[in-house]
């Protein structure tokens, strides 16, 4: 099995994923996946200027190199 | 919008702050829908972040509006609030640099078999969307989801495919025209489909 570790932000967008991994579909395809929650929780930051905030946002665990894939 | 708002259509929301996340999809949708119905000055977006704090702004009075998506959209429609537009846009798989095709073509599949699962019966996996984690205080606060609740054409899942080099030009230059992107950046340098197509070069020029 090799093993993947994937970020998993909205439910809306990951669905596919969380059913993937539930119903064995990774499984079948050789794949150990483990998901991690994107970065969150963060006080509401209010502003009208977008380069006050970090384009990064909650992908936090990708681009500390903690996941090796994400969706958005 | 709140059930209480006299707003009823884009043309309305002419410098009305509008809740969305910044850099988000909330943010380009919110650009793209409004852009059809109002000058770009007379938009007033701002920044709330996740898709509670956006929905608790526009509950609370603070915004005149919010981009939301599921299962935000269904809980706000429940509350008696309305959607005033509506757009739907790409999502996009980024796999870091190490991730080799063979893994990422495995990932796919399985993938592409949980689509085919879901469009099979979408009422079936709206569990993950009413029992998601982030939408238990809402939920607590503001009463339960149920599948009834959802308008299921909403949902729309398909197979992976890759960002053409078409979708990819438009889109940096749309994102251009809002000084959302550097104009030093390449629109080649920034989609790079070499796990889907291992064998393809990219070796173009920056498109302007």
């Amino acid at each position: 099995m090799k093993k993947v570790t994937s970020e998993i932000s909205g439910t809306v967008f990951s669905l596919p994923w969380l059913v993937a991994k539930d119903n064995g579909l990774f499984e079948a395809e050789g794949i150990e996946i483990e998901f991690v929650r994107a970065a969150g929780g963060r006080p509401a930051q209010v502003t009208e200027n977008p380069e006050d905030i970090n384009p990064i946002l909650g992908h936090v665990a990708f681009e500390e190199g903690r996941v090796s894939i994400y969706r958005a | 919008m709140r059930p209480d708002s006299n707003h009823y259509y884009p043309g309305t929301l002419g410098n009305q702050p509008i809740a969305v996340q910044f850099h988000a999809g909330s943010h380009y949708v919110a650009l793209r829908l409004l852009e059809g119905y109002l000058p770009k000055d007379k938009i007033k977006l701002v920044n709330y972040g996740s898709p509670e704090q956006r929905f608790e702004a526009m509950m609370n009075g603070d915004v005149e509006a919010a981009a939301v998506m599921e299962p935000w959209i269904a809980l706000g429609e429940k509350l008696g609030c309305r959607a005033v537009c509506e757009g739907h846009y790409l999502g996009a798989e980024s796999a870091s640099d190490d991730m080799d095709p063979e893994t990422f073509q495995a990932l796919n599949r399985a993938v592409a078999n949980a689509v085919d699962m879901i469009n099979a019966d979408k009422k079936k996996y709206l569990h993950y969307l009413i029992y998601d984690p982030r939408m238990a205080k809402a939920l607590a606060k503001y009463g339960g989801l149920t599948p009834d609740d959802f308008h299921l054409p909403r949902l729309r899942y398909t197979y992976n495919t890759n960002y053409t080099d078409e979708i990819v030009e438009d889109t940096y230059h749309w994102m251009n025209g809002w000084g959302l992107i550097s104009d030093s950046a390449c629109a080649a340098d920034l989609v790079d489909n070499r796990l889907a197509e291992p064998t393809a070069a990219n070796d173009e020029g920056c498109p302007r």
